[in-house]
This record gives C-alpha cells, structure tokens and sequence, in this order.
C-alpha cells in the first residue's frame, strides 16, 4: 500500500520541537497560579488551555512520521544549511537587525529622527542605492506621518 | 420604525460619515489590492488612532475598508495573478486567465457589479436576521456562550491552516496571551511570570498590529524583488445582459457566502472556496472551462466573499462572537469605546447596529462607484515597490501600538510578536486563529467559570446541564461531530462504507 508523504520543510521539526518547550514552560507558569486547580479556580482555564498546547505539539510532532523532508537534503548539516539559506537571507537579517536598533534609537534620538534614518537606510539597501530619491521619499513620508498622525489623527507619537 | 430608519440613514445624511465611509472604502479597495497589505492590518492599526473619536465615525471608516478591501484583493488577483487578500485566491483561478485573454476590464467590472450584489445581500440578511438572533441570544446560558465559543474556535482550527493539530494550538497559544495579567473575579496575577509590567495584561491590539502588521512585513521580504506581469485594461463596464445572465449563479452564492461568513470563525476565503465549488458543480456549461476563464468561476467566489461580511456581522453584533479576523479586530473597536457586542448590544445600543447597517449598504454603493472607475491610477499604485513598502509597514506598526497607551514596552512586545508571527506564518500556523483565541479566550474563561458556578462547582452538574438543555445538547453535539469530522475515525468510516 502506498502512503502519501507531505514535505517537511527545513527547521519545522526543531520549531515544532521549540512550540513543545513552550507549552511545557506555559503548563509550568499555569500551574504556578494555583497549583493543581479546582473547577472554577483562576487556575483551571490557564491549566486547560497550557494542556491543550501540549496535546496539540505533540500530535504536530507525531505528525511528522507521515512527512518526508526535500530528497535533496542530504543529513542535517546540509539541512541547517538550508534553513539559514531560506530564512536568514542578507536582507532579511539586515531588516531585522535594522528594526530593533530603530525601536532602540526612537528613545534615544527622537522619533522623527530615527524614523528618517531608518526609513532612508532601508530604502537605499533595499533599491540598492538610489541615494537621493530614497532620501527624499524618506523626508516626504516623515511629513506625512506628521500630518496625518500628530494633525489629522491627534495621536501621541513617540 | 423611524428611529431605526433614521439611524440607518445616519451616514448617508451626514457629510461627515459619508466623506469617511467614501475614503474608507477607497482606502479600502487599496489596502486589499496591494499585496502585503491587508484588511485586517489596516484595521488593526487604525483602532489605535480612532480609539479617541466618536464611534460613528471611526465605525464608517472600518466598514468602508472593510468593505473595500474584501473587494479590492480581487483586482490584482485578475491584473497580476497576486490575490491581493486571501478571500481572492480563488477569483485569480478564472480572473487571471480572463486577463490574459485580453478581457481583464470586462473581468474587473463584472467582479465589481457581482461585489456590490453580494454585499448588498449580506447586508440584507444581517438587517433582517441579527434582531432575532440577539433576542433568542438573551437567553442563552453561560454554558451556551461558552459552547458557541468553543464552535467557533473548533471551526477556524479547522478551516484554516493546513492541519488542525496546528490550528487549535493557535488557538490555545491565542487564550494564553488573552489572559496574561490579573484575574479580573481574584486580582490573582496570572501568566505574568512575575513581572509587573505584564500586571496589566497584554493589549490585544499591541498582539494583532505585531501579527498582522509586523509579522506580515516580515515576510513580504521573501518576495521583496516580485515583479508584477501588467495587463491592458479597457472596457470596464459589464453589458447589462452579461449581469443578468450571471445574476442566479450570483444569488445562489451570495446566500452561501452570508451563511458561511456567519459561522463564527470563518470569513470571505472560506465562503469563496466554498461558492467556487458550488459553481464548479453546478454550472453545466460554463462560458470557458473552470481554471481556464470561466466568467462563473469569478462571479462566485466575489459575489460569496463581499456577502460573507455582512454574515460576518451577524454572530458579532448579536453574540460577540467574531465572524472573522476583521470582526475579531472591529469588536476590539467597539470595546474599546465602551460598547458590550452581543445580544445587548441591540438592547443598549441600537442605533449602533442600525448605523453599521446602514453604513454596510453605503460603502456598497460606494464600492461600485470606486470599483468601475480610477483604474488607471489603481495600476499605477499597486506597483508600489514592496522594498519601499515594508519599512513603512514597520513604522505605521510603531505610531499604531505607540497610539494606544504611549508606551515604548507594547512597542517593543509589537516587534516581538511580529517576530513571532513570521516563524509561525513560515511553518504553516495562521495568525487568524490566535488572534480569535486571544479576543475569546478571557470571553470562554468568563463564561466557563459562569457556567461552573451555577451548578455548583460540580462536574456532573456541569454535563447534566448539556444535555438536559436541548440548545447546549444541539452545541455540544455538533462540536463532537466537528472534532470526529477531523480524526482518523472519518477516514476509517468511509472505508468501511465502501467496502460494503
């Protein structure tokens, strides 16, 4: 009898494996609520929902014996190589290491300037130079957020 | 009767309501073209920045771009074969290869007329059934709101995503950040591992913006360099015989579009896969076969997905119970400006209802006047480079969740979760379901406790009440037939009628 293998990409089983410790870490934060919950304690829903967690990585992990990965990784070497081909690309890696240090630097230099930095670096990454129009879509959307947000909208920016 | 006619017609007497619907729907007809953005994206940031206005008017502006952006994912999936929102995969099967035959106008004013004809029936039946709904819904127990709560979850774990071991993990992950913070029956600080900071809970907006905004940014940079294939567009307006000709079709899937949208949970992609089918099945013979350019196979899943929104409406504003990732979104609106969704809604606040309705028809109205016009510009914009649109998306993500409570920390919880999201949308988990877990989980833990408390505390009291009550019997039921419809026992079953 034949049975059909569904593809598992690069790095789902050690995901799959990571969402496991956290429902194990969220059982343990439930139950330190109050212990072994009544029926009708703060506990017992957080209790439920953290088991259900668990139910469910554990049958994603069983599944997983009905799922081949790509016939052309070869072990698991080869396979962390590809995981870090697929999803830590350059500019991938680039956005993010750009985002966090612009939520950093918004306490630091003021929003609009952080914005203006962030926004004109990305886009002169991404488009691959093109200084001066990424510079000036960068200052037009400033004034932009300006407008809309702290005139139109009245919100407090940070 | 005049009072309700009166809020009906509220936004369309006032300049101001009709200006926000129209920029709404416009708006809208944009956010749902332009892939990478999306209806549930923009609605999300925007409850940040109208929590402080009056409901009417941020009400209308949520409707038309919900409206318009349910419609609007239709136009590139026909011009670029990129379904611009979920709910227009299926238009692309038809829509794309119209296109390529040359008749991408007739394609876009036809899905257009067939938008407008299923939401003004969406609407029809949400005017028509949500007041009995929500009288019936006063009598519902706890026990039964948390049994339609538990449908509801159960039906988006298995309608969306590719298994449900993930779906209802998506879920329970949506609960638990739901009810991070203190127990609001104890104070007794739950989830919070011991921070103060968390004392407070996390707002479910810094949640939604971080997985539908940032997430999402994250990995449109997968396709960072996609270049569209453009499609000349003439001869927008269908001929009136073409309308005719399709209307049935268009009536039979608009009533499966509101019934499916209705179904807490699930939205415009599952009910245009759904008329999809219906059309596929039905129509003997289709003006070209289906995947190939048929007109059917693009007037089904566009009339079926505008009508699921005003289904979608239906358990929202009668039950509290989100119809979809967008209701889910706009009942975080209504809270948030001191409104209770659910059957008292209609009791305490009835014009709020009759304003939603009437502002549905609206942007209807709306949609065709925009959706038959302005698509030279349209083409022009949804070529918007995605490398100049992500670090954008990022930064509306930032003044959003800054908006709400001008806290740099939910700013900093909005990156992580947009981080989260990403590896989560990468193997295969939908942002949908935690989203509707983290809007009913405290709504389940309620009426859950609720529902213990009247019986005692007692377990068997408890399962005696489900099924001496014949509505929680008919609940309890259909969730053990979802949940057997999904196991392996189904499979064996149909074998073994098969062998016989």
């Amino acid at each position: 009898m034949s049975q059909k293998f569904e593809r598992v990409q690069a790095g789902e089983k050690v995901f799959d494996w990571l969402l496991l410790l956290l429902s194990v870490g969220v059982l343990i934060e439930a139950y330190r609520i109050d212990g072994i919950p009544g029926l009708n304690s703060p506990g017992s829903f957080p209790m439920g929902l953290a088991l259900i967690m668990l139910a469910s990585s554990l049958v994603i992990l069983a599944s997983h014996r009905y799922k081949q990965r790509d016939p052309k990784i070869r072990n698991a070497r080869h396979e962390l190589l590809v995981f870090f081909h697929q999803h830590f690309q350059l500019h991938i890696v680039v956005f993010t290491l750009f985002a966090v240090a612009y939520l950093a630097a918004i306490v630091w230099v003021s929003f609009y300037v952080s914005t203006f930095f962030f926004l004109a670096v990305m886009f002169i990454y991404f488009r691959q130079g093109r200084v001066v129009s990424s510079l000036i879509i960068a200052a037009l959307a400033i004034a932009t957020i300006y407008g809309l947000f702290t005139l139109v909208f009245r919100v407090y920016l940070p | 009767m005049s009072d309700t006619f009166s809020y009906f017609l509220m936004a369309w007497l006032d300049p101001q309501l009709l200006l926000l619907t129209a920029v709404g729907t416009l708006a809208g007809i944009y956010v749902g073209a332009i892939p990478g953005l999306s209806v549930t994206m923009a609605v999300s940031i925007l409850i940040s920045f109208t929590f402080s206005w009056d409901i009417n008017n941020a009400l209308a502006l949520m409707v038309g771009i919900y409206v318009g952006g349910v419609y609007g994912g239709s136009r590139t999936a026909i011009l670029l074969n990129i379904p611009g929102a979920p709910s227009a995969v299926t238009t692309a099967f038809d829509g794309y290869p119209l296109a390529q035959r040359g008749e991408a106008g007739r394609a876009i004013g036809l899905s257009t007329v067939m938008s407008v004809i299923g939401g003004l029936l969406g609407t029809l039946v949400l005017a028509g059934t949500a007041p009995y709904l929500a009288d019936m819904a006063l009598e519902f127990a706890p026990r039964d709101y948390f049994l339609i709560a538990v449908l509801g979850l159960l039906l988006v774990s298995t309608l969306s995503g590719k298994s449900l071991a993930r779906g209802i993990f998506s879920v329970a992950l949506g609960g638990i950040i739901g009810l991070v913070g203190m127990d609001t029956v104890t104070a007794q600080p739950r989830l919070t591992l011991g921070s103060m900071e968390l004392l407070g809970g996390i707002h479910y907006v810094v949640v939604m913006i971080g997985l539908f905004g940032a997430a999402e940014a994250f990995y449109q940079l997968h396709n960072l360099n996609q270049v569209p294939i453009k499609q000349k567009v003439d001869k927008i307006i269908p001929p009136f015989k073409m309308v005719l000709k399709y209307l049935p079709l268009s009536m039979r899937t608009s009533i499966i579009g509101v019934v499916v949208g209705a179904l807490p949970g699930t939205g415009g992609d599952i009910a245009s896969l759904f008329a999809y089918d219906h059309a596929k099945r039905t129509v003997k013979n289709p003006s070209s076969p289906f995947g190939e350019g048929a007109y059917e196979g693009l007037v089904a899943p566009e009339t079926a997905n505008n009508a699921a929104v005003g289904g979608a409406y239906v358990p929202m504003l009668t039950l509290g119970m989100p119809g979809d990732a967008v209701t889910a979104v706009i009942i975080g609106a209504l809270v948030i400006h001191g409104l209770n969704p659910g059957p008292m809604l209609m009791i305490e606040t009835p014009h709020i209802f009759w304003f939603t309705v009437g502002n549905l028809a609206l942007a209807n109205l709306f949609l065709l006047l925009f959706g038959l016009t302005g698509i030279r510009v349209f083409s022009k914009v949804v070529e918007v480079p995605k490398a100049l649109m992500i670090p954008l998306i990022l930064v509306l993500c930032v003044v959003g969740t800054y908006s709400i409570n001008s806290n740099m920390m939910e700013v900093y919880w909005m990156l992580g979760f947009g981080i989260f999201g990403y590896w989560l949308k990468v193997f295969g988990f939908q942002m949908g379901p935690i989203i509707l877990g983290v809007i009913l989980g405290p709504l389940l833990d309620e009426t859950y406790r609720q529902a213990m408390s009247s019986v005692g505390d007692d377990a068997g009291q408890f399962l005696l009440a489900l099924l001496a009550n014949p509505l929680s019997l008919v609940l309890t039921l259909v969730i053990v037939l979802v949940l057997l419809s999904q196991t392996p026992l189904k499979p064996w079953v149909r074998r073994r009628l098969s062998r016989q």
